[in-house]
């Protein structure tokens, strides 16, 4: 656990003897630990350190936040003043003032539950490691290999004027895996994952037999690279849970976040088409499209104990059968919509950081079926493995996606491999043609979500099983 | 923050480079203060200030490298920081294409400070703000961003290199809402001074455009006649910097000038320059190496010429460093081309515009990505801003369309070219891969629409 440093809480104490109605205090330290090869060779191996406070106050129904990573008295004393000013800079400019959602005060430490501290695997293991994943990743037409294993370690504690104090250490092991072949006459072909990554220990990397994973990477792009065209029309897709991992980020997660409604995201990350009036009644998806927000999930990269407003852990329902009902909220967010919080989502990358509704873990709904029983069903498709480009509008409806990896899937079975394929849709059109959820539900990690202005970072989880969409039209591009 | 000038920054670097545990070493330090205000609905929702430091620190021992960063400028904790990153090295293993830290070079002197802009104030955001919601006709509404950033960098090694720079940046962004119609325009200025900034000029441009923008019409799929302005084709640029204007790409295979390096990529008026010595660019004369960073041409009338370097990239390509090593928590290795300078020319607004038969104008793009790397494809949404041309004329509103093409079939395709302006992309104007260009506003022959939002 962080050192608890009593001062944090003089610091918001001061707040409310200089008028704020709320401040709360955040120390923040986080240490990233990564190792990659290149090729057979060391490319880096780097460890990180940054650690500070962040402070917020509500003073003149207005917020202001000042962050330092000085740790003097002086500098501490600075930040107070610092957030005020900001904080009248704000009421300056301001037709709606700042109202909190009510919480009860909490306090209590949050802890990853670790099999192997993946900062203690000595350097030389986690070397060799990654020499044997490049080794297998060696084929006739591979040109350039590379894969890394990474630790991250966040201690954060946050004190609050409303009697909040709460402790918090987060650790996660994660992997990465890329491939590129290239053959004359032939289009360059990539396979990697940058999402493997989870809340855990050193255990997740050896779960994930990168040594197994990197000879499949290797397979994938060899076979891409000689592969055919498909053909270009409306066809089956399949996705793997790897690929809907990003679709349900993407089209679900970031339209259900409340602060799009207030139009705070609307000159970067955009707005939404889902509104409140829509609640209850909009047809998002087909009836087997259950979305669900989560941040218990045992391992999730969206888990904690308490998000950055001190509300703890909560699961809500985004979509049921088909029908949105539920947004992403912090307590600003629901206190601006006038209802309770019905989880916690406000997150920030790090202490210099003022925290923003994000995603927790978000995912789509296990169903029922085996999925080799739903590949069945299948007389002709894809099986969409991973994703490569994807690109959505500023309202999350209209989107593109490209894929790294399609299989062809013929009476039932997969039968080698097509190239180039693509698809762009509208959300509930798209998610309107899911006829079938598998039930091999597992999780995925994402370290990077991008918002917010200072751009901040988000670890996000998401979880999703083997799907199917009927009558998709697909893009073929050379 | 306040500014702690060459010798105060430099000065800690320098002792604790003095005894390092490792055969050679190298320091980079940035600095910053960013203050940013946020406002929807024409009021302050978040404003922010930061202050940090961040130190990096490479030791290598043999051409074993460790990486180790830092918030401390503390001589103490840079030492410590240098002894763990040594033990890094020497738990790792050897690097082959280790290039060695930098060699000293005269690094020219800085250029994009501005003293009034680093003093300015949370109320002086808040003002130029409350200019641009004021400004704002009546039925509007404004949301956008302040942004007031002021940043030292510094690098020293083992071999006596020490560069430092300060530099400023201020912006204001301006999207415009209808309050009766769907429609919107968008607006914005960047500079590295906060005179620079014009809130109301800014708020009646986005004004104007979110005027125009009502009783929206879908554009089918196909080619057309297209401008894009400024913004627009900053998106482009930057999609080709990814992916194709960095050494280590184009010896992977994976950039468009892959094995065409003296071959005709484009047409004739697109030429592209990597400047970070342009004094209208906000840039650092050197980069996260110490080496002065070069003016570089990528494509010259249309013929590709060459990327960027680091050294690693470099050496393995049997070249010099051109300064455009990056910082790597932050970007790929191998040379970044993060100050663009397209080539412009003399066409005004009304005569691109004027020049289109039938087609489109784009303002800007939303979240665009590369379906095939190694063509420069983009792909992206437009938004705030999607008019049909018709005869020469803007007549009607658009809803967004999506626009999917080669950079490079697109800058075949120029027939016009407006004045050079400073502008980032969507993705860069937030953070993400911070890519200045300057850019002109441009007419082209073809522009690929794929699809249509709704309405």
């Amino acid at each position: 656990m962080p050192s608890r440093d009593p001062r944090i809480a003089e610091l918001v104490s001061v707040a409310g003897s200089r008028g704020a109605t709320y401040a709360d205090a955040r120390t923040v330290e986080r240490e990233h630990e990564a190792v990659s090869v290149k090729d057979g060779a060391v490319e880096s191996v780097t460890r990180t350190a940054d650690r500070g406070l962040g402070f917020r106050v509500v003073h003149r129904g207005a917020w202001g936040f000042a962050a330092t990573d000085r740790t003097d008295d002086a500098a501490l004393r600075g930040v107070v003043d610092e957030a005020f000013r900001r904080a009248e800079a704000s009421a300056s400019v301001q037709r709606r003032t700042v109202t909190l959602a009510p919480i009860e005060p909490q306090r209590g430490e949050y802890r990853t539950t670790l099999g192997r501290d993946p900062f203690a695997v000595p350097l030389a293991e986690r070397i060799d490691h990654l020499r044997a994943v490049d080794a297998a990743s060696l084929g006739p037409n591979i040109k350039t290999r590379r894969s890394s294993v990474a630790a991250y370690r966040t201690r954060k504690h946050l004190v609050t004027s409303e009697g909040t104090d709460v402790s918090q250490e987060i650790v996660e092991a994660g992997a990465g895996l890329s491939v590129l072949a290239v053959k004359a006459g032939r289009k360059p072909a990539s396979r990697y994952d940058s999402r493997l990554v989870r809340q855990a220990g050193w255990e997740y990397v050896e779960h994930l037999d990168l040594v197994a994973r990197a000879t499949r990477y290797r397979d994938d792009a060899e076979a891409t690279l000689d592969a055919p065209l498909a053909p270009e029309q409306p066809t089956t897709l399949v996705f793997a849970p790897e690929f809907l991992a990003l679709l349900v980020h993407e089209s679900c997660g970031h339209p259900t976040e409340a602060d799009r409604l207030l139009e705070h995201e609307v000159a970067f990350a955009g707005t939404t088409f889902m509104w409140p009036e829509d609640r209850g009644k909009l047809r998002y998806g087909s009836p087997q499209v259950s979305m669900t927000a989560d941040a218990t999930v045992p391992g999730g990269m969206g888990t904690f104990g308490w998000d950055d407003d001190g509300v703890p852990a909560m699961r809500t329902t985004l979509v049921e059968k088909g029908i949105f009902v539920g947004y992403l909220t912090s307590r600003e967010t629901a206190g601006a919509l006038g209802v309770p919080v019905a989880i916690g989502s406000a997150r920030a990358e790090g202490w210099q950081h003022f925290p923003i509704v994000r995603m927790v873990n978000v995912s789509l709904d296990p169903g029922t079926t085996l999925y080799a029983d739903l590949l069945r069903g299948v007389d002709s498709g894809l099986l969409m493995e991973a994703p490569a480009s994807y690109s959505l509008d500023d309202k999350r409806q209209n989107f593109h996606f490209s894929t790294q990896s399609a299989r062809v899937i013929r009476n039932g079975q997969l039968d080698g491999y097509v190239r180039g394929v693509a698809f762009q849709s509208l959300t509930p059109d798209f998610w309107g043609r899911c006829d079938l959820v598998a039930d091999d539900w597992e999780l995925h990690g994402f370290l990077s979500c991008a918002k917010g202005e200072p751009l901040q970072l988000m670890r996000v989880g998401h979880g999703a099983a083997h799907a199917r969409f009927r009558d998709v039209p697909i893009e073929v591009r050379e | 923050m306040t500014l702690l000038g060459e010798d105060r920054l430099l000065a800690p670097l320098r002792q604790a480079l003095r005894e390092v545990p490792a055969d050679e070493a190298d320091i980079h330090v940035h600095r910053r203060r960013a203050a940013i205000t946020r406002y929807s609905h024409s009021s302050i929702h978040q404003n922010a200030v930061s202050d940090e430091t961040h130190a990096t620190v490479r030791a290598i021992v043999g051409k074993a490298v460790g990486i180790v960063t830092t918030n401390s400028l503390e001589p103490s904790e840079l030492r410590r920081a240098l002894a763990d990153a040594a033990s890094l090295a020497r738990a790792s293993r050897p690097d082959d294409e280790w290039p060695g830290v930098a060699e000293p070079q005269p690094i020219p002197a800085p250029s994009a400070f501005h003293e009034e802009t680093a003093a300015a104030t949370a109320q002086d955001q808040a003002r130029s703000i409350g200019a641009v919601c004021v400004a704002v006709p009546k039925g509007m509404r404004a949301a956008g961003t302040s942004q007031i950033e002021v940043t030292e960098d510094a690098v020293a090694n083992t071999r006596g290199v020490a560069a430092y720079a300060p530099a400023t940046m201020a912006y204001l962004r301006a999207l415009v809402l209808s309050d009766t119609y769907v429609g919107s325009g968008y607006a914005e200025d960047l500079s590295m001074r906060v005179d620079g900034l014009h809130p109301e000029a800014i708020a009646a441009r986005a004004a104007e455009k979110c005027a125009l923008d009502r009783d929206r019409t879908q554009l089918a799929p196909g080619d057309c006649e297209a401008v894009f302005e400024e913004l627009a084709v900053a998106e482009v640029l930057r999609i080709m910097s990814l992916t194709g204007l960095g050494g280590q790409s184009v010896r992977e295979d994976r950039s468009f000038m892959s094995g065409r390096i003296g071959e005709r990529v484009t047409g004739e008026s697109f030429t592209l320059l990597d400047d970070a010595l342009d004094a209208r660019t906000i840039a650092v004369p050197f980069d996260v190496e110490g080496t002065p960073t070069r003016k570089v041409t990528l494509v010259e009338r249309g013929l590709a010429r060459g990327p960027v370097y680091d050294r690693t990239s470099a050496k393995a390509m049997g070249t010099r460093s051109t300064g455009h090593a990056a910082d790597p928590s932050r970007y790929a290795a191998g040379g970044y081309a993060g100050h663009l300078a397209m080539a412009g020319g003399p066409a005004t607004r009304e005569q691109l515009i004027g020049s289109v038969r039938r087609g489109i104008l784009i303002t800007r793009f939303h979240y665009t990505n590369t379906p095939d790397p190694r063509a420069a494809t983009m792909t992206g949404t437009t938004r705030d801003g999607t008019f049909l041309i018709e005869d020469g004329k803007i007549t009607r509103a658009l809803a967004n369309v999506r626009y999917t093409m080669s950079a490079l079939d697109l800058f075949s395709g120029i027939e016009l070219l407006g004045p050079q302006r400073l502008a980032r992309d969507w993705w860069s104007s937030n953070g993400m891969g911070s890519i200045l260009c300057l850019v002109p506003p441009i007419k082209v022959r073809r522009a690929t629409i794929t699809g249509s939002s709704p309405l």
